[in-house]
């Protein structure tokens, strides 16, 4: 019982801020995100015997995340299609150039497909490689390194054509 | 490496770079250009995709599992519980089975048992000791009484027949002791009419809430034995 208990708190420590990030950049929304995250973590609690391989930890979760997230529309249809720009206003409104920037990518980001959004997010924030995201997203390695393309490239083109940025940053 | 391959791999992964990538970006001054912004978009993005986490997630995590895991505890406390009391329950009930229920298929068979049970005990010389009051004062307790005696009576006492009160009395006969068991009506044992084995014969008879039954060996007139008492007993209710 208390080992059990000490991996779990461990597990928790060392990966809800990345899962909380991907739960974000899946659904937009803080509450939401954060209700997906103690969702997943319930039931890796529940199923905590099942991880044999620690390292595997961080992909097991994500993909509880992410069978969660699917459960939410099978609930419930939210109506998602239309992006509220509200949702991702920051909440620290600081008015430096880098939280500017930040904001503006977000949006960026936000407005990507999910299909090329979602393997961004999770080669930026979980780190994985193109193998594991395939495993993950139950996809050809060929497929997924095609999005990765397609999506940096969208966000490049995006930031080559905002002069403004542009001067800002390289000025 | 061609412009394109390069820019793929590139904006693919741009932290996984190969030598041959390293050796482009090395050759190429555009491509070290390109490298360089990717790396400044790279920045980028980490940042504008690390979402501040709120600070106490943690914690709302691990106390929501503690919150959880006791209430499963008291859950499967509770069902432990419920599960050892069952298991109490059957044990008792198997005991209580086996120890109160009838061993003996019916009246015949335990009657054959116990008669060769305590067959030593008595012999066809013994002496009649017993009175017709002491007879009839054991067989106040199954209200009945005799009002003579027959036959030579040379035992009469409470037996346990198969777990419930009986009287069992000896009487002479012709070559070996003939028995009788005056026995309440029980419905746990089967009522049977004759019985014998190789050496043994026996007959029941049943009255309203008491079965006599007689034993006797196989050149015994059990029959006769049956009609006599039957003729001698008076039931008082």
């Amino acid at each position: 019982m208390a080992t059990k208990q000490v991996r779990y708190e461990a597990l928790v420590k060392a990966l809800h801020a990345d899962l909380y990030r991907y739960g974000y950049w899946l659904c937009h929304d803080k509450h939401i995100a954060e209700d997906l995250v103690q969702e997943t973590f319930l039931r890796a609690w529940r199923a905590l015997d099942s991880l044999k391989d620690e390292k595997a930890a961080k992909s097991w979760l994500i993909t509880i995340l992410r069978r969660e997230n699917a459960r939410r529309f099978e609930r419930k249809r939210f109506d998602m299609s239309e992006y509220e720009e509200a949702s991702i206003a920051d909440i620290k409104a600081t008015s430096s150039e880098q939280e500017i920037e930040n904001y503006w990518l977000r949006e960026k980001i936000a407005k990507m497909p999910e299909e090329y959004r979602e393997p961004l997010v999770l080669q930026v924030i979980g780190g994985f490689s193109g193998e594991e995201i395939a495993g993950i997203l139950s996809l050809n390695k060929n497929t997924v390194m095609t999005r990765l393309f397609r999506a940096r490239n969208q966000l490049k083109e995006a930031v080559d054509d905002e002069p403004k940025l542009r001067g800002l940053h390289n000025g | 490496m061609d412009d394109l391959k390069f820019r793929r791999s590139m904006l693919a992964d741009p932290n996984n770079r190969d030598d041959a990538i390293n050796a482009a970006i090395k050759s190429d001054s555009a491509k070290q250009k390109f490298s360089q912004e990717l790396d400044t978009l790279e920045n980028k993005i980490a940042q504008a995709m690390h979402i501040t986490v709120p600070d106490d997630l943690a914690n709302k995590l691990i106390l929501r599992q503690t919150f959880a895991s006791h209430q499963q505890q008291k859950r499967k406390t509770r069902v432990r519980l419920s599960m050892a009391a069952s298991v109490a329950l059957v044990m008792g009930l198997t005991v209580n089975f086996m120890m109160f229920s009838s061993t003996y298929k019916n009246l015949g068979d335990y009657a054959i048992a116990h008669v060769n049970y305590e067959a030593s005990h008595f012999s066809n010389n013994d002496q009649p000791t017993v009175t017709l009051a002491s007879l009839n004062e054991k067989m106040a307790a199954f209200k009945g009484s005799f009002d003579s005696t027959f036959g030579s009576l040379i035992f009469a006492d409470y037996c346990r027949f198969d777990g419930s009160k009986s009287l069992h009395l000896v009487f002479q006969g012709q070559s070996s002791p003939v028995n009788i068991f005056i026995l309440p009506d029980d419905e746990d044992i089967k009522f049977i009419a004759n019985f014998a084995n190789d050496k043994l014969q026996g007959r029941s008879l049943n009255f309203n809430h008491s079965n006599i039954i007689v034993v006797g060996d196989k050149q015994e007139p059990i029959k006769q034995w049956q009609e006599r008492v039957s003729k001698h007993i008076t039931w008082s209710i």
